[in-house]
């Protein structure tokens, strides 16, 4: 119910950050004729008070309008977004899977180790997983299986899926890394508990007890870490669509910050903002399922 | 040959011998019981020879003509899925918090092997346990039962795929009176009606006494008595032994000779207290009801109830640390303020003390730490050197010597932490202490030393009590007089005695029938 209040704060807050940022969207290197400069505000509405600016701004944008662009003139923003907007949900989607498949498994395999080599030494490879930023791994991966070993396309889309796995692999590692962390935090509590002894009571396999009985309370705090991580993909993919090239939102985000393209910047926060308040409440309803006890207050 | 027969069984962990010389045999049809302290080695005994501890077990115990300290993974297997069934002490923990009932009851019937059951023979397992509504039960997940219930169904669980022996470890000790009376007699009733051998745990004589045909007493990881419980209680070899059954209060003991009573000194009247309902449905529960007491200098007043019965919350509202909706509470007859507005003089006044003794220590801090707290705060004028001098009086009030003064909660007993609970308690010189099950979550020997403490206390100090409890008999070692609670009204009140021999509401009869 705190969904709507808090997108709009979002959207203030940045509508009105942004203008207190110098500079506009046409102070190019050569200056504009003041009387150009004068007719594209007025065009624009930029001449109006700022906060009768920014009502309108939300008026247009619950129609579904974001505003046309101000650099890329003969595009609105929704055209730029609806281009940009698949290839990130892709590189975003794969690695929140991928980062899911690979921390959960190696924390599940650690935690069956607790104390033994394996344990030590996946908690050690997720700290550094968790450390290294995308902005170091995505250059190392496309040097080394790029330019290197000739395996996988260093730049752009290009043919077939192969182009994805770099990208995704670079925004997911973080996360897998502190997935893997919590969920053997998690088993290590979990196991430990009153109930997995009346499993092991009932004479069933340790694999059932894990998987049925130890597993999804384990799951409680990496689903309080979805919120986060959707962020963390999110912002980690601006650097990895630059890294690699790719004509995605995070792209746009960056040319559109740095050019003050108000309206293109304010599209991608809100879509972002709106994402990850939409994945907050995903994440609540996987409480409820993982752990029945929350669905109570 | 017996169904279940251990010889000379010892148990060790880490390669440390933690029990030794342990001989058990149960019959089918019959019950074994292990009674003994806390740390006496009973639970391990009882689990062990399953792999269900940390422990490892040696010498020879044969169930059904296995060999358990030899057995390979397939006999282990079958021992613990279809030889035995296992009911544990803790109802709310022991049952898996994301599976539904009905699951957890199939996965269960399942180690006998198929069929799987139908719903209604999953309903029908439900209602052999004596749950109502049986069929609405299978879809719920155990955090909606009550205690009671979902020990019901840990049984049905553990009976579920007609085990020959059912292993019991403390079954009723974490439910109130009332319900371990009932626990105990369902249990009774499947043995005779299943020819189930039963191996019970307990630390409590009221649950084995009638209950089991034999009785093992263990202290310290050694065997001290053992023969028919029958035998043993009416004639205790062992000093243990009697130290044991005179630790467990009984009703039929003689009454207590208590320290004269003086003034009024706290009254409540007509306190309610009220909690909004869980959940998206609006509504309101109504813990307490127009509760109206009174306490006077010297006296230990009992408030009695079961689980649920509000007791708990009226002992908070009138220590001034739970919610208070309406009604006063007064301190010789001045109306005591809601507990922000209470001048620290109000509220040195009434202390409380805390069921589990562990858990309402800060482990991170030491004992010296701990019992300095309330000091540091309502007398905020003592100088340093006097405070060491009163937490060191205090330590030596609840019988500790200055060596626990440095240590950590989690390198203390039970009953040493709820002494250091007690000195915390009584350090600022209270005159009103709030016991809330202060006795309940320890073993028989260390309820009645504290228990002892506390009436030596009420001598000396002049201390005025409130001691919230499900158990009439340890209520009538301490108390003056009783009040009765049930679903958060007052039933009954009265002189203790009076009450005892007299009891008018029908919650007070089957209180006193538990005891």
């Amino acid at each position: 119910m705190t969904a709507i209040p808090t997108l709009l704060v979002i959207i203030l807050a940045s509508f009105f950050l942004m203008r207190l940022a110098p500079g506009g969207p046409f102070d190019g290197e050569r200056p504009l004729p003041p009387e150009t400069q004068a007719a594209l505000q007025t065009a624009y509405g930029l001449d109006k008070p700022l906060w009768e600016q920014a009502w309108l701004y939300i008026s247009r944008l619950v129609q579904g309008d974001f505003g046309p662009s101000l650099v890329y003139r003969d595009f609105t923003v929704s055209e730029l977004v609806a281009q940009g907007l698949p290839i990130s949900l892709t590189l975003g989607g794969l690695a929140i899977i991928l980062a899911l498949l690979i921390g959960i498994s190696a924390g599940l395999f650690a935690a069956v180790r607790a104390g033994q080599a394996a344990d030590k030494t996946i908690m050690m490879l997720a700290t550094v997983a968790t450390a290294l930023p995308t902005f170091v791994t995505g250059p190392a991966l496309a040097l080394l299986l790029g330019l290197w070993l000739g395996w996988l396309p260093v730049s752009g889309t290009g043919e077939g899926w192969s182009w994805l796995i770099m990208p995704v692999v670079a925004l997911a590692l973080p996360v897998s890394g502190a997935i893997a962390k919590l969920t053997r935090a998690g088993l290590a509590t979990v196991l430990k508990q009153d109930h997995i002894r009346t499993a092991r009571a009932r004479g069933l396999p340790e694999t059932k007890i894990l998987f049925k009985h130890g597993l999804r309370p384990a799951l409680v705090p990496v689903a309080s870490y979805l919120g986060p991580a959707a962020a963390g993909l999110l912002t980690g993919a601006v650097v990895v669509e630059t890294v690699f090239g790719l004509p995605g939102l995070g792209r746009y985000f960056v040319q559109g910050a740095l050019n003050r393209d108000y309206p293109l910047v304010l599209g991608v926060v809100t879509l972002y903002a709106a994402l990850i308040i939409l994945f907050n409440l995903f994440a609540d309803l996987i409480y409820g399922w993982l752990d029945p006890r929350m669905r109570e207050g | 040959m017996s169904l279940y027969e251990i010889r000379d069984m010892a148990i060790e962990i880490d390669g440390k011998r933690l029990v030794e010389g342990v001989n058990i045999t149960v019959e089918a049809g019959k019950c074994t019981a292990i009674i003994g302290a806390s740390g006496s080695g009973k639970s391990l005994s009882c689990l062990t020879p399953f792999g269900l501890t940390p422990g490892e077990a040696l010498g020879s115990i044969k169930l059904d003509g296995i060999e358990l300290t030899r057995a390979d993974a397939h006999q282990m297997h079958k021992a613990r899925s279809q030889l035995t069934g296992f009911v544990f002490q803790q109802p709310l923990t022991a049952l898996t918090p994301h599976l539904t009932i009905g699951a957890q009851l199939q996965e269960a019937a399942a180690q006998a092997g198929p069929p799987r059951l139908s719903r209604h023979e999953l309903a029908q397992k439900l209602e052999r346990v004596g749950l109502l509504r049986a069929d609405e039960r299978l879809d719920q997940f155990p955090h909606r039962l009550s205690g009671g219930e979902r020990q019901r169904v840990m049984i049905a669980a553990a009976i579920a795929h007609r085990p020959k022996l059912l292993v019991a470890d403390e079954p009723t000790s974490a439910l109130d009176a009332s319900l371990r009376g009932e626990i105990m007699a369902l249990l009774d009733e499947l043995r005779a009606e299943q020819g189930l051998a039963m191996l019970l745990v307990s630390h409590d004589l009221a649950s084995v006494e009638g209950h089991s045909d034999d009785l093992i007493v263990m202290d310290q990881g050694w065997v001290v008595e053992s023969g028919s419980t029958a035998d043993i209680i009416s004639n205790p070899q062992q000093d243990y032994t009697r130290r044991l059954m005179a630790a467990t209060p009984r009703l039929t003991e003689p009454a207590p000779a208590l320290p004269l009573v003086g003034e009024r000194l706290m009254e409540t009247e007509a306190v309610t207290v009220t909690f909004p309902r869980p959940g998206w449905r609006r509504g309101k529960i109504d813990a307490v009801v127009d509760a109206s007491l009174n306490v006077a200098e010297g006296e230990a007043v009992a408030i009695v109830g079961g689980s649920g019965s509000g007791k708990s919350t009226l002992g908070r509202a009138i220590a001034g640390i739970g919610p208070l909706t309406s009604g006063t509470i007064s301190w010789q007859g001045d109306i005591l303020p809601e507990r922000r507005a209470r001048s620290l003089s109000m509220r040195r006044l009434i202390q409380p003390v805390f069921q589990d003794p562990v858990a309402s220590l800060d482990p991170q801090w030491k004992v010296c730490d701990i019992v300095a707290e309330p000091l540091k705060n309502l007398r905020p004028d003592l100088l340093r050197a006097d405070r060491d001098r009163i937490v060191e009086n205090a330590l030596n009030d609840v019988e500790l010597s200055a060596a626990y003064l440095e240590r950590f909660p989690t390198s203390l007993s039970g009953g040493q932490a709820q002494r250091v609970a007690i000195a915390r308690a009584i350090i600022a010189n209270p005159q009103l202490l709030v016991l809330d099950e202060a006795t309940s979550a320890l073993d028989p020997l260390v309820g009645s030393s504290i228990l002892n403490l506390l009436a030596k206390l009420q001598q000396s100090n002049r201390l005025s009590i409130l001691f919230i409890t499900h158990d009439i008999a340890s209520a009538r070692r301490l108390c003056h007089r009783i009040v009765v609670l049930d679903e958060g009204r007052i039933v009954e009140m009265g002189d203790m005695a009076a009450v005892i021999d007299n009891p008018n509401a029908d919650t007070t009869k089957r209180l006193i029938a538990a005891s």
